[in-house]
């Protein structure tokens, strides 16, 4: 019988639940994961709660697989991060209205729906096209005159003939793989949504999601994808990763590189000292003097928590206390998305964008009003198929238009 | 308590873990996940998020997907290749390394190894090899020029790149399947073998008359285990290619290099599809048992009893 007691006693210590009183958040960004966790176990001792982070990034999907597979599990997070009306309208059901909260009126980024508030803004990012301002300097080439397709197809071509003398291997840095299609079918596809138009102008995404496909404005799209293709690094458009895309330009081999203001710190890693900054997009004819600026990310609070009082402490703790601040903008180097934080973050980049958006030259993401499903398996192909030259510019053209066709008719 | 009452006793209740959690994690979740494939569950909390019974929808909806065909006939070409590159050439290493070679051991230990390391990080291993080590080898050496053509590299290409899954494949799992054949080949008895040699029976003949009939025990096994493992092949995948480059199927671009388990994965989280990527996961289940079957009985056929 002795051994048969030993045998329930090591089950029952094995099956022993444990663990109470703790907030759990569950984030999309990986390389701001040991700063807010710090952060978060600072705030959480002073507060008398564990704070648990669990950061998940990736591609889209990243963050989506672990969430539903906790929810399932009824082991939801209190606090979780989602990036745009589709991923709300999944969890729509869970997410806590915020209207009141007072950070809501020191923001213009916050997520909306109906008029009413739903998300934290996480922090502001930008892309456009980041540039080594050296290299143009010696190319005698003025950033602020890359406004239009024009402009950019002489610069391209005046960089592409000095390739030897600027000792660079190609004008651009772009990816294409299937692996980034986030690069193609979610940056660079907004240009197509909201280059050129006033801040939040739904017209042309409401107008491709309903299969109204306006042909001139596609026309010139392509005409900048075909552009950035060509002057592309071949080997990094085909096969490279986030790593060859960024190491490139880091280190000078191109001029250009197609990312937002997230890269300062893997540049930084990288001892990229030179002078850079953000142009516009050249997606059209006319002149649009803008980057892409917005929140990336916002917090959510899950309406069936057991510390919502808490959950909202958090959010508000990180606008309104020096400690929050110092997280967000200096700890993670984020832009902060609320007035009133007097504090600017170190990288290049991300001046460049607070630059831009102080200005209020600035153009929204529209990407995320059209669903994983469409941006990942019928965008990034065809984006895909047309960087290896397997498909023409017309083609490209004709199989955008009917993917928009196609999608209306779900 | 009899002395055999007890040990009945203990038997269950040291299988009650195992049972447990094979109920908790395969029995269950098998059932549950066939039943969701008829409705159209989401896991989310989406605002119509009531559970509907959906009937084949589902599985209609999958079977019009050219990406899902598509994902089909390249797991099968996928796992016709994989399973001939890892057994040639593992019978071939198993070979080598019960013969008379010095460091047989060292040999055996270092085709093992590769084994050892998780398919995610192969991936990306060679991914890097394929992509960053194979083109600066073309710009050092001067004859190989073209291994740095961007338009010869193998992951550009969904073709070459599904070669070079095969390659990944094989240089992972061709060590492991050696010394299943090492153990065979070792069981067989000598005196056969000089009984040959004395008859004047060359080396080949010794090989193929006495070392394969007699291996093929080893062979069902093999077989079985390299074509499940292909079939359901899956880490690789995602961290060498993602699925790309791209191709062209019934005039769509769809994926070129997506494999089944990719293809049902990416339904499920990128596409949020939870019930058809249920019901594509069944659908896969049942032509896996049904291949793995017929593998199994035609190889047994040619077993020998000795």
């Amino acid at each position: 019988m002795k051994r048969i007691a030993l045998v329930f006693m090591v089950l029952l210590t094995v099956s022993a639940a444990f663990g109470a009183g703790k907030l759990t958040l569950m984030q999309n960004k990986p390389e701001i994961d040991a700063q807010l966790k710090a952060y978060a176990a600072a705030w959480g001792q002073k507060n008398g709660v564990t704070v648990v982070v669990k950061s998940i990034g990736g591609t889209s999907g990243g963050m989506g697989p672990q969430l539903k597979a906790d929810y399932a599990a009824g082991d939801m997070p209190d606090i979780f991060a989602f990036d745009g009306l589709e991923s709300y309208k999944e969890w729509e059901g869970l997410i806590l209205d915020l209207s009141k909260e007072p950070w809501v009126s020191k923001t213009s980024v916050a997520f909306k729906y109906n008029g009413k508030v739903y998300g934290f803004p996480v922090a502001v990012e930008g892309w456009g096209m980041a540039y080594n301002a050296d290299l143009l300097a010696k190319a005698g080439i003025d950033p602020k005159t890359l406004t239009s397709y024009d402009a950019y197809k002489k610069a391209f071509e005046k960089l592409d003939s000095m390739k030897d003398k600027l000792g660079i291997n190609a004008v651009v840095s772009m990816a294409a793989s299937v692996e980034m299609g986030w690069v193609t079918a979610h940056h660079n596809f907004n240009s197509l949504l909201s280059n050129g138009l006033p801040y939040g102008d739904l017209s042309v995404t409401n107008d491709l999601l309903a299969g109204k496909v306006d042909a001139q404005r596609l026309q010139e799209y392509a005409d900048w994808v075909e552009l950035l293709f060509k002057y592309a690094d071949k080997t990094i458009l085909l096969t490279g990763n986030y790593d060859a895309q960024v190491g490139a330009f880091a280190t000078g081999k191109t001029v250009f590189l197609h990312q937002g203001n997230w890269v300062d710190p893997n540049l930084k890693a990288a001892n990229a000292t030179f002078k850079m900054g953000f142009a516009p997009h050249g997606s059209m004819k006319k002149v649009t003097d803008g980057i892409f600026v917005a929140a990336p990310s916002f917090y959510a609070i899950n309406k069936e928590s057991k510390n919502v009082a808490l959950a909202k402490k958090f959010l508000n703790d990180l606008v309104t206390t020096p400690e929050g601040n110092q997280y967000m903008v200096k700890e993670a180097g984020m832009i902060p998305a609320f007035s009133g934080v007097n504090l600017n973050p170190d990288g290049q980049l991300s001046k460049s964008v607070q630059e831009w958006a102080a200005a209020g030259k600035v153009y929204s993401w529209n990407q995320y009003y059209f669903s994983g499903d469409f941006r990942d398996k019928v965008l990034t192909p065809i984006y895909n198929q047309f960087a290896a030259g397997k498909i023409s510019k017309a083609q490209f053209v004709e199989l955008m238009t009917k993917a928009f066709k196609d999608n209306a008719q779900k | 308590m009899t002395k055999k009452a007890e040990s009945t006793l203990v038997f269950w209740i040291f299988l009650a873990p195992a049972l447990f959690a094979f109920i908790m994690v395969m029995v269950i979740p098998f059932f549950l996940g066939s039943y969701y494939a008829f409705t159209n569950w989401t896991s989310s909390a989406r605002a119509d998020n009531a559970l509907r019974f959906v009937g084949l929808k589902n599985f209609v909806d999958s079977l019009r997907d050219p990406a899902f065909l598509y994902s089909f006939g390249i797991t099968f070409v996928y796992t016709i290749l994989n399973m001939v590159a890892i057994n040639v050439v593992a019978f071939a290493l198993a070979l080598l390394v019960t013969g008379n070679l010095r460091f047989k051991n060292v040999y055996r230990v270092g085709f093992f190894v590769p084994n050892l390391i998780g398919g995610i990080i192969l991936g990306y291993i060679w991914q890097f090899i394929f992509n960053n080590a194979v083109p600066s080898l073309g710009t050092l050496i001067p004859g190989l020029g073209f291994l740095a053509d961007p338009d010869k590299l193998l992951l550009s290409k969904n073709t070459s790149a599904l070669a070079a899954m095969v390659i990944v494949g094989t240089w992972q799992y061709a060590g492991y399947i050696m010394m299943i054949y090492v153990a065979a080949i070792e069981n067989i008895p000598q005196e056969l073998i000089e009984a040959a040699k004395i008859d004047g029976a060359s080396q080949w003949i010794r090989l193929k008359s006495i070392t394969i009939p007699l291996c093929a025990q080893a062979f069902t096994v093999t077989m079985f285990l390299t074509l499940v493992n292909s079939f359901k092949q899956f880490d690789v995948n995602v961290s060498l290619t993602s699925g790309g480059p791209s191709t062209m199927l019934m005039g769509k671009p769809i994926l070129g290099t997506e494999l089944l388990a990719l293809n049902i994965y990416n339904t499920a989280f990128i596409s949020n599809k939870l019930s058809e990527a249920q019901a594509r996961a069944f659908v896969f289940f049942l032509v896996l048992a049904i291949i793995s079957i017929i593998q199994v009985y035609v190889n047994k056929r040619r077993e020998i009893e000795l």
